[in-house]
């Protein structure tokens, strides 16, 4: 895996950070952080520079970010009134949608860096449920820039380790992913029972 | 006991099955990364104090900053093209470069770092951390 990055890295130089950073933003399965940390590695040794690798990387993952937004936006809406169809779904949606009225910024801000592997999920639903273009982007650029400065750091700083800093953070990150859909699943599932007792208490 | 989490459980099956799953595979997922951050914390020490073998993947510079060697050094030992035709150059893209095999390449690259640290403490009676070719 790393010789494949390495190689990658060696031959494209900051047009394949740059690409991996995109298309993982749009749920692609490719190791970016792994890219991120060897782009911080060869930094540290002087083969390439901070600067370049930084902003091709920022540039790649604020282009997806907005690319998943704006997919959102066209395509989510007419997905959301089709699952607003079930009155109960609806009131779930509706106050999942208020969250995101009153959180989105936060969210958007939190999905892009501390638990990474959300943030595609994160910038289609930001779309859907129209979260204004705005606060999505100043979210999305603030959290996108704490990504990239973390990971090119751990690469420059840890830079004979990478394998290692890769499978720690892997974990890490899992294991943050993890507990966050098990909030939101419990949060859900506490939405549809309160929508349910409401829906019996008006019939009685 | 087991009857009534039985219930619990179905009960939130019924009034919502995928957050239920979801909220399955979660926990699933929550148990398995945080055995492994644990198993990864206890042996941590020992998996960062390994050096790691030189490999064909590495670049000259990755393994003079890595074997804290000075560039020029590795760059010298290797014969290697400064700055290197186009973008880095790896151990292996650099013996193909030489026209020669990488495990050649690797062997100059090892015996470099040797012979710079016999040096390094030949010429430093105080210890490591100061060389006389680093200043």
């Amino acid at each position: 895996m790393t010789e494949t990055i390495v190689e990658l890295i060696t031959d494209y130089g900051i047009y394949v950070i740059f690409a991996s950073a995109f298309l993982s933003c749009l749920a692609l399965p490719i190791p970016t952080s792994l890219m991120m940390l060897t782009g911080g590695a060869f930094v540290a040794s002087g083969d390439l520079n901070a600067w370049p690798v930084g902003l091709s990387a920022l540039a790649g993952a604020i282009l997806g970010d907005q690319t998943g937004y704006l997919v959102g936006r066209l395509g989510g809406g007419a997905l959301v009134a089709r699952l607003s169809r079930s009155p109960t779904r609806a009131a779930v949606l509706k106050r999942a949608t208020d969250l995101v009225d009153r959180r989105g910024g936060m969210g958007v801000f939190l999905s892009t860096w501390a638990v990474a592997p959300l943030g595609p999920w994160v910038n289609f639903i930001a779309g859907a449920t129209g979260l204004t273009w705005l606060r999505f982007t100043v979210g999305d650029i603030l959290g996108e820039v704490i990504w990239v400065t973390v990971y090119i750091g751990l690469g420059y700083t840890f830079m004979d380790h990478v394998t290692v800093v890769a499978q720690i953070m892997t974990d890490i990150v899992g294991l943050v992913v993890t507990l966050v859909l098990a909030a939101a699943a419990t949060l859900w599932i506490r939405g549809v029972l309160r929508a349910k007792a409401k829906a019996r208490a008006g019939r009685l | 006991m087991l009857s009534r989490a039985q219930a619990f459980v179905s009960r939130l099956w019924a009034a919502a099955p995928i957050a239920t799953i979801i909220l399955s595979l979660a926990l699933a997922g929550t148990f398995f990364f945080g055995v492994r951050t644990v198993l990864f914390w206890q042996d941590r020490a020992i998996k960062v104090q390994q050096e790691q073998d030189l490999a064909d993947w590495m670049t000259p510079r990755y393994v003079a900053r890595s074997w804290r060697v000075p560039p020029a050094v590795i760059l010298d030992a290797l014969d290697a093209p400064v700055p290197p035709p186009d973008g880095p150059m790896t151990l292996a893209e650099l013996a193909e470069f030489r026209g020669v095999p990488v495990e050649q390449v690797i062997a100059e690259a090892e015996s470099a770092i040797a012979a710079f640290r016999e040096g390094t403490v030949r010429d430093t009676p105080t210890g490591p951390g100061r060389t006389r070719r680093d200043d």
